[in-house]
């Protein structure tokens, strides 16, 4: 199979219509020439009808591609490609009428092969005309095609091809055959060109450009139809190349649908603007629906509003009121147009004295108002229509719509610019809660970062020997939280212990919770005895911490040596301990002050240290207040008492099954489904040695 | 839910608690210490015998005041704090550095003496 190049097509069937023409010309040539010299039958004169038939074939389909790429221009270029071709075919012919003027009565002026040349000339460039123009209609006709319409076309060009070849059979002119054939060609090139659907779409100033070119379109057909048939009466020597009924036909054709889509387009003039009016309400519909973009803002919206409604019901001026955001600013006036502010502070006095808008403006109708529409005598401004915008059930401000004439707005006009106000709250609805959902997906992507940073903060490890077990546990009831608790190792018999618990919770608390901990490191290093390193830890954090913000916590010294340990307590929750030797639990009940509350020397008079000697077996809970007062859904806490007998059970279990049963226990005492609304921590030690 | 209520009194005012003070509506509180700060008041008694609970965020308003309430000379006195909330004062150490009485007789009577 030999493919051409798509590119090369054009020229081929342009080659193969000048090969044929050119041909055609030579043959009938030679017959006018054998004719002269009477030399009858030279050549027959199916062979000219068959060239002729391959000419308009190969017009035909290079003109059918040549639309074909030219399919989105608007309907104006083919309606003026059409008249500039009868323009050009006009033209020809009036320059070879012009040639034999030249001539005058000079010898040439009789040459019947010279004026054969011309007659060929002249109808190839109506062939051209009329094949192009018919195939510009065909784009026309097919504008919002159906299947019926595209199958009526199709239909039709079969016809067009039979009656090419109509010529062959039936060779005597007009005789019944050929005149009914005509007049089932005109008959369906009537009914085709009743399909006009892309008038409506013109605008006005192109309705009257197209009715111009229509006009010229017909006029060089009527002309060139004449002009063909003085020919074909004055030379009779030439073989009729116009006596087809395809050519008959398409000259019909060409000329019904420039008649009809003249008038009608004349006719559409009047009603033009109201269908411009309808398209342009569609088109700022879509716009005002798009939702507006992340980046952009709300008053884009609101000035494609405003242009909307203007447009909609021809308003003569107008401004947009935007409520203020916050309570003590004033309402802001945007989007002023072809008013002053004067005549603007007018109306709106005006505005305040007439119904309707009177009530509304005193703040004495519901917020449900759809729109206000009334009369007021100003001298310029008589009918006004006020439309309230809101978003999220809450106004954003009202349009204003000023018209010089009075009862300017009617029903049609009000409705669609309700639409038009509903569609913007959408789009401005729209708008914010995207803008939400990126601000809460960044804080939680935020809150995740703080989280992991916070994990990090409390120690994966514990340290220890082989005297005690050690155990902790810490769950936060936002994001992150507030506990706190940590071990240090001096030596290795003598270990250091915090717990503690910033007051509040989430994000600040975390934050102190953070200074909390590089507090202990620092002071932890100094091996101070507790109640110093909490004085300490006291100084150093009234710097930091917000006035109403305070740190509770306990820090231990635990040396496995001497079996002793030594604490002081800052406001935290007394521990729990577990003597075996008096087979009881008990709280370290010492007295104490939060960190951060006394922000002044002072502070170490409100300590007191406590001391005790463990012995194997003893178990030391420590534990955050979020345990004590976990609340069920009878809003009961879990309390002190509970925790100390729970602790009397579970004495004998290790340091990670106490610590296990008791975190499971308060939240058995909670309810599984309840989300906790403190942080819980808790650090079990049980002593072996 | 937090119910805060404002009586004057002859010669003081008392600030009425009701409900639970939590990190959600401590800032009430403060809103209303603050305001009766400013008003020049110089007696204040707060009745806590129907607070139910407190959290550290709420603990942290009084502790916030208590510069304030020692640099201006004010008289702040609590009383009728139930056993559970009179132990979470006590944990943190605030009852030692805060008016806290049982009976709003015995705040009175502190009053008089100071």
């Amino acid at each position: 199979m030999v493919k051409f190049p798509q590119i090369q097509r054009g020229k081929i069937y342009v080659m193969l219509a000048v090969i044929s023409w050119l041909a055609l010309l030579l043959v009938n040539l030679i017959r006018v020439f054998g004719e002269i010299n009477q030399m009858e039958g030279l050549i027959g004169k199916e062979i000219t009808w068959i060239l002729e038939i391959l000419f308009f074939i190969w017009l035909y389909i290079f003109f059918n591609d040549a639309i074909k790429k030219n399919q989105n221009r608007n309907f104006i270029f083919f309606i003026w490609r059409a008249a500039s071709t009868g323009l050009m075919a006009t033209g020809t012919s009036f320059l070879i009428i012009f040639f034999y003027y030249l001539l005058g009565d000079s010898r040439l002026s009789e040459d019947p092969l010279l004026k054969n040349f011309f007659y060929h000339v002249n109808f190839a460039v109506v062939s051209i005309f009329l094949i192009s123009t018919t195939l510009s209609w065909k784009h026309l006709i097919l504008y919002q095609k159906s299947k019926a319409i595209v199958q009526q076309w199709q239909a039709y060009e079969v016809i067009l091809l039979i009656s090419m070849f109509f010529v062959l059979i039936s060779q005597a002119s007009f005789n019944y055959g050929f005149m009914f054939g005509l007049i089932f060609l005109i008959i369906y090139g009537a009914i085709l060109s009743i399909n006009l659907k892309w008038i409506p779409y013109l605008t006005f100033r192109e309705k009257w450009k197209s009715i111009l070119f229509l006009v010229i379109i017909i006029a060089c057909t009527v002309y060139l139809f004449f002009r063909l048939v003085s020919y074909t009466q004055q030379n009779i020597h030439f073989i009729n190349l116009s006596e087809n009924l395809f050519l008959l036909g398409l000259f019909v054709f060409v000329l019904l649908y420039a008649v009809f889509s003249s008038l009608v387009t004349l006719f559409n003039l009047p009603t033009s603007s109201v269908f411009e009016q309808k398209l342009t309400e569609a088109i700022s519909f879509q716009k005002l629906s798009q939702s507006i973009k992340p980046g952009e803002d709300e008053e884009q919206v609101l000035d494609i509003l405003m242009d909307s409604c203007m447009s909609a019901a021809y308003v003569d001026a107008a401004w947009l009121e935007l409520y203020p955001s916050e309570p003590e600013q004033s309402s802001k006036i945007q989007l002023q147009k072809f008013i002053s502010n004067g005549e603007r502070q007018e109306v709106m006095t005006l505005l305040k004295r007439s119904a309707p808008f009177a009530s509304y403006f005193n703040g004495q109708t519901t917020d449900r108002t759809e729109y206000l529409y009334g009369h007021i005598p100003h001298e310029i401004y008589k009918s006004v229509l006020v439309l309230p915008v809101s978003a999220n059930k809450k106004k954003l401000g009202d349009i204003f719509l000023l018209k010089e004439v009075k009862d300017g707005f009617n029903k049609e006009m009000i409705n669609i610019i309700s639409t038009f106000a509903g569609q913007t709250s959408i789009s401005i609805e729209n708008h914010r809660l995207l803008n939400e959902a990126i601000r809460n997906e960044r804080y939680r992507e935020e809150l995740e970062i703080a989280q992991r940073v916070q994990r990090s903060l409390l120690p994966s490890e514990l340290h220890h020997n082989d005297c005690f077990e050690i155990d902790g546990f810490s769950a936060a009831a936002d994001e992150v939280g507030g506990d706190y608790y940590e071990t240090y190792r001096f030596d290795k018999n003598n270990f250091a212990l915090i717990i503690g618990d910033v007051s509040g919770k989430g994000t600040s608390a975390a934050f102190n919770m953070s200074q909390m901990k590089g507090v202990f490191h620092s002071l932890v290093q100094l091996n101070l005895p507790p109640k110093d390193f909490l004085s300490k830890a006291n100084n150093a954090l009234s710097r930091c911490l917000e006035k109403n913000n305070f740190i509770t916590t306990t820090y231990y010294t635990i040396s496995t040596l001497t079996k002793e340990i030594n604490f002081a307590r800052a406001g935290h929750c007394p521990t729990l301990y577990y003597s075996r030797e008096k087979d009881i639990s008990r709280f370290l009940n010492i007295k104490g002050m939060g960190l951060g509350i006394v922000r002044n020397d002072g502070y170490e008079n409100y300590l007191e240290e406590g001391y005790l000697k463990y012995q194997p077996g003893d178990v030391m809970v420590m534990y955050t207040d979020g345990i004590v007062e976990a609340k069920n859904k009878d809003n009961q806490e879990f309390g002190y008492d509970k925790l100390r007998l729970l602790l009397d059970g579970l004495k004998d279990f290790q340091a990670m099954e106490i610590k296990s049963k008791i975190v499971e226990e308060v939240y058995d005492f909670v309810g599984r489904e309840t989300l906790p609304d403190d942080d819980y921590s808790i650090l079990v030690i049980k002593f072996k040695a | 839910m937090l119910t805060i209520n404002k009586t004057g009194e002859e010669g003081y005012l008392i600030i009425s608690l009701e409900g639970e003070v939590d990190a959600s509506n401590s800032v009430e509180l403060d809103e209303v210490i603050q305001e009766v700060i400013n008003e020049d008041i110089k007696n204040i008694l707060v009745n806590a015998h129907e607070l139910q609970y407190i959290s550290s965020a709420g603990l942290g308003v009084f502790m916030s005041y208590l510069e304030d309430f020692k640099e201006k000379n004010i008289q702040f006195i609590i009383y009728g704090l139930n056993e559970k909330v009179m132990n979470v004062f006590h944990i943190l150490g605030l009852d030692q550095l805060m008016n806290i009485k049982d009976t709003r007789e015995a705040a009175e009577k502190s009053l008089h003496e100071a």
